[in-house]
């Protein structure tokens, strides 16, 4: 009963051997907050943020910026640019009105429109520091998808759902069952990742280090088959 | 002289009209969407008139019941078990024994009087099927029908089902030898340590010192040469991140449920890629996983949690009198109850002595039933 997950390599042709799984230390990108999303509009920096870990997504297409269009914008959802900007330190963030945001005016706006905002970007440090490629996972109905190297390469692993211990959503029958029959279908196992706070008040945060009192743990829940399983012994 | 003709009961059926019955299929009309709403239409009427008539056909089939063959036994009201009276056939599997008398628990004695196993008797008088519910699984609504359903379709599925056992610590005295072997099964094998070496003055400073040989052992070779004490990190690393990142393991397999105090999703970190960064990926990689925590409390299982019962595989040679460890310990789940958390299995798993991975039944409304297994941190 050995716990393995699925990596399953995609069908592709190319294959980009220089891709790298973070930007190289010292660049710079610049990134306008729109009040949704953190956009980049010069094209050589947008093509080669996406080229170095798959960030973001083309304004125009369905994954990197490939529509090849001069107004086609690389979109960073809030949890990637929070981490570009603030742990890798390569990407400056600018409001509409062009002043710098801090970390402070950053992540007051971030929790405006997500709540769970420090939750998922706990989680989504605690993925990156094991190198998988994180992606939205609003296709599926989660929070998270991860991928092996880069979702042109693999196909993801897991659907990521972040929960906090007082949040017992998706331990209901019903919604723990739907999330991973969707999830099955295209060979993803759900990885319940609980964000456990040390105190309930997540309010001072003050720099991006204080993240380090959050810890997690993993719950993977999988459909068995018992009487495909007790078949298989009885040969 | 007078005959009497005497018109039996029970009708007799030839093998041919066997063979048929047996073979009697009553098929659901299918095909088209699922209705999710009630319309009221004329084909909706229909429709559910033939499901309704259809469910009737199958239930109506006559029950065909062989005269030889079954075992025979009473409700014993005291017990709310049925005293088994007379054996017949392979008992292996099935009945516990209370002062010399065997008893059948009631999802036992249900399950074999539906295959037609059983005749159980009540004041002397059989009962019938329909009886038999009633009798064995009670007028209210409990858990005895998601148990008894459990245990039916487990059964058929070729699982033999024994009511779980916990684990009986012997009362002998702990000495400091069963404490050290607790500890390295619980480093090495993962296996929790029991309640009662826990509790024994002599743990906490074995511990202690076992620690501190590990800060020995590990701590002077670990910055100059990492490969060299790698096997060594492996066996006692539990606690310390840094030498989780050195251990190859092997990532991504880990035991059903069994809580490894590492992560599931680990990739591997011997990719060119990786080890190009690796600075930097230390640099932000401060989010770490909970290394368990919990309070150590043995004496309760948490309300939630009750392990129904112990699955074991018919070649591994099962005995009921001294049964191996089994293959799956099953927890019932009704439609209603919450799927456990990392916690709560945690907990559960640290409960016991020699667990077997943990199989969570859910019981839907509709009364069809899902396996799951967890697989924590």
């Amino acid at each position: 009963m050995q716990f393995t997950f699925q990596c399953k390599k995609k069908r592709c042709s190319f294959r980009n051997s220089n891709a790298t799984p973070l930007p190289e230390q010292g660049e710079r990108y610049h990134g306008v907050f729109t009040g949704l999303s953190v956009e980049i509009s010069e094209p050589t920096q947008a093509k080669s943020l996406h080229d170095s870990g798959c960030y973001g997504k083309g304004s125009k297409s369905r994954g990197g910026p490939a529509s090849g269009d001069e107004d086609e914008t690389l979109l960073l959802g809030l949890e990637e640019s929070c981490f570009l900007a603030f742990y890798l330190k390569v990407l400056d963030i600018q409001n509409l009105s062009g002043t710098s945001l801090g970390w402070e005016e950053f992540l007051k706006a971030a929790k405006d429109l997500n709540d769970r905002f420090v939750e998922n970007l706990a989680c989504y440090l605690y993925l990156k520091s094991k190198n998988w490629v994180i992606k939205s996972g609003i296709k599926f109905g989660g929070d998270f998808l991860i991928y092996k190297q880069s979702p042109q390469h693999f196909h993801a692993s897991f659907l990521v759902i972040v929960q906090t211990p007082a949040d017992f959503d998706y331990y209901q029958p019903k919604n723990l069952k739907g999330v991973q029959r969707v999830a099955e279908t295209s060979d993803k196992d759900v990885l319940l990742l609980t964000v456990v706070q040390p105190k309930e008040d997540d309010s001072n945060l003050a720099t991006p280090e204080a993240l380090k009192d959050i810890s997690v743990t993993e719950t993977i829940v999988r459909r068995f088959n018992y009487s495909s399983f007790v078949q298989s012994k009885q040969k | 002289m007078q005959f009497v003709e005497i018109n039996p009961t029970n009708t007799y059926l030839s093998g041919e009209q066997l063979i048929k019955h047996r073979h009697l299929e009553i098929e659901a009309p299918s095909g088209g969407l699922k209705r999710t709403q009630n319309e009221g239409s004329a084909a909706e009427l229909e429709e559910i008139t033939a499901a309704l008539a259809n469910l009737r056909a199958q239930l109506s089939v006559p029950r065909i019941e062989r005269l030889g063959g079954r075992a025979l036994a009473t409700w014993d009201k005291e017990q709310q078990a049925a005293e088994i009276l007379r054996k017949d056939g392979k008992f292996e599997s099935f009945g516990y024994s209370v002062q010399g008398k065997q008893y059948l628990e009631y999802y036992e004695a249900l399950f074999l009087l539906e295959l037609g196993r059983l005749q159980l008797e009540y004041h002397g008088v059989t009962v019938s099927v329909e009886q038999a519910y009633v009798l064995l699984l009670g007028e209210l609504e409990s858990e005895k029908y998601s148990n008894y359903l459990v245990y039916s379709t487990m059964s058929r599925a070729g699982y033999i089902v024994v009511r779980h056992k916990r684990h009986q610590p012997t009362a002998e005295a702990v000495t400091r030898s069963d404490c050290i072997w607790a500890l390295l099964d619980l480093k090495i094998g993962n296996i929790p340590i029991a309640g009662n070496i826990r509790a024994s003055p002599l743990y906490a400073p074995v511990e202690k010192s076992m620690e501190d040989m590990k800060q020995l052992i590990v701590w002077p070779n670990m910055e100059d040469n990492e490969n060299s004490c790698e096997p060594i990190d492996f066996k006692f690393d539990t606690r310390k991140r840094k030498s989780n990142t050195a251990s190859k393991g092997d990532p991504g397999s880990k035991k059903a449920c069994l809580s490894t105090g590492k992560s599931l999703v680990d990739l591997s970190k011997t990719e060119a890629t990786f080890s190009r960064f690796e600075r930097v990926f230390n640099k932000f990689d401060i989010v770490q996983l909970k290394i368990s925590d919990y309070p150590y409390d043995d004496d309760l299982t948490l309300p939630s949690l009750n392990i129904s019962f112990d699955l074991h595989l018919h070649n591994e040679g099962f005995k009921k009198r001294t049964p191996k460890t089994p293959s799956f310990n099953v927890m019932i789940l009704p439609p209603d109850a919450l799927f456990p958390t990392h916690s709560e299995i945690a907990q559960c798993q640290r409960q016991q002595r020699h667990t077997a991975p943990l199989l969570v039944v859910s019981v839907s409304e509709s009364k069809q039933i899902q396996a799951f297994l967890y697989y924590i941190s």
